[in-house]
């Protein structure tokens, strides 16, 4: 069983300077159908990187609970971070609260969604 | 009744790099040609959503079960489009899709082997969304039908996220000696089966309206040679084999085996060693590519069965 903590958006301020270049790398990661990053479209949640175990446990979410893309970006964000020499091991935890919404978005996610025809932001 | 313009008109219009944006606008030969492609266009989406869903039932997961049925979904909704669209040209869409003779829905053949197993819904997903996604990016790209290029702007984002989809699970599937082996069984039918997909080779086309009038921008052979431009790098990178190579020479892919073949639908088995078979009128054994396609495969009254059964048994019932 894995521990239970109370999962907030965590501030940026409080990130490490490591866990910060984490989230930043996470750029790296494309939504499944638009062409704009995870960071961006607001599905990370938090970063947390173990030095010592070399380990880092990812708060993401996903823009709906049958968003039919949670695996593969899953995946890929673990093949993404398990790729940096000093990550061994990458936990997703899944985060459902508080839930997904636009003004999650970066403004990089707006202009991105806004570009696609996605969402018409006012 | 619809006035339809003189061919003249559209051939102005179309000069002035102006759309096509309804039927009003049409001669008989727009119209009748636009018909044609979107039919399988339409068929081609409809059909699959069966065809994936049998194969989606073997999924590894629930949330593997999820990204098909949303493949699915994304699938009928792009079938949707398209009948929509022909609705506005004269047809009626209920008829068309609920009371039509299996025999006449036109979509590929490969649609008419049945996808079993979750690997071979990858490769599907891979392979065949591939192909759908040349052909309609070209479309996009190319058309002079304005409402159906302003449509594909959500078809091609979808279309991307089944490819992706296939690709990703390939990925997972080869990093395991069975999975390897499973998706290259997979793959030894599946890839000339989607190389057919483009149909008849160019030096057989009798008729190019669909270049002629810009329903598409590219060739048959020229959408073939897209689709192998990253089919057959996905499978290399892979470390799996598919018969074809890109040779310098040339500057294109080239097959390694007779095109076109003899298929053995019951054993999902190409007869390479049978030799090249004709693509229109028989050999002296009887067999030609458009015999087979045109006989149609195991799974046409099935699927359109699932697809019109439904609608039958409801009509029945308010009827009583």
């Amino acid at each position: 069983m894995s521990d239970v903590r109370k999962i907030v958006i965590q501030d940026p301020k409080k990130r490490t300077s490591r866990e910060e270049e984490i989230f930043q790398i996470l750029h790296d990661v494309q939504d499944a159908e638009f062409d704009i990053d995870i960071v961006d479209m607001g599905l990370i949640y938090g970063v947390h990187f173990d030095d010592k175990k070399q380990s880092v446990i990812v708060d993401m979410t996903f823009t709906s609970m049958s968003c039919p893309a949670m695996d593969f970006m899953s995946d890929d964000v673990v093949e993404r971070l398990i790729s940096e020499k000093d990550i061994k091991d990458v936990s997703i935890n899944v985060v459902w609260d508080p839930p997904w919404n636009q003004e999650m978005l970066s403004q990089d996610g707006v202009k991105g969604l806004n570009d696609w025809g996605v969402i018409k932001w006012v | 009744m619809f006035n339809l313009k003189e061919e003249s008109f559209v051939e102005n219009r179309l000069k002035e790099d102006k759309y096509i944006e309804e039927i009003s606008m049409m001669s008989p030969k727009y119209l009748d040609g636009i018909k044609k492609i979107l039919t399988v266009s339409a068929d081609t989406e409809l059909v699959s959503a069966p065809a994936y869903y049998l194969a989606a039932k073997d999924a590894p997961t629930t949330n593997a079960f999820i990204s098909a049925m949303g493949i699915i979904q994304d699938e009928l909704g792009h079938a949707h489009i398209a009948y929509r669209l022909m609705e506005d040209l004269g047809i009626n869409k209920e008829e068309f899709i609920y009371e039509r003779d299996p025999k006449s829905f036109r979509y590929p053949y490969a649609f008419d082997v049945p996808l079993v197993t979750w690997t071979e819904l990858a490769v599907a997903n891979a392979f065949y969304d591939r192909a759908g996604f040349v052909l309609l990016d070209d479309v996009f790209g190319n058309t002079t039908f304005g409402p159906w290029k302003r449509a594909l702007v959500k078809v091609g984002k979808e279309e991307g996220f089944h490819l992706r989809h296939g690709e990703t699970w390939m990925k997972k599937l080869v990093k395991d000696p069975v999975g390897k082996e499973r998706l290259q069984k997979a793959l030894d039918w599946m890839f000339p089966l989607t190389v057919e997909w483009f149909g008849l080779p160019d030096s057989l086309k009798t008729q190019n309206i669909q270049l002629e009038y810009g329903f598409k921008g590219q060739s048959n052979d020229q959408l073939r040679q897209t689709w192998m431009s990253t089919a057959v790098p996905l499978a290399e990178s892979l470390g799996l084999k598919v018969p074809a190579h890109y040779c310098e020479n040339k500057k294109k892919y080239v097959l390694e085996y007779p095109f076109p073949c003899k298929f053995d639908a019951q054993e999902k088995k190409w007869l390479f060693n049978e030799g090249e078979i004709p693509w229109i009128e028989p050999n002296s054994d009887g067999y030609s590519v458009m015999k087979r396609w045109k006989k149609r495969g195991e799974m046409n009254d099935e699927f359109v069965e699932i697809l019109q059964k439904g609608h039958k048994q409801v009509c029945q019932m308010l009827e009583r």
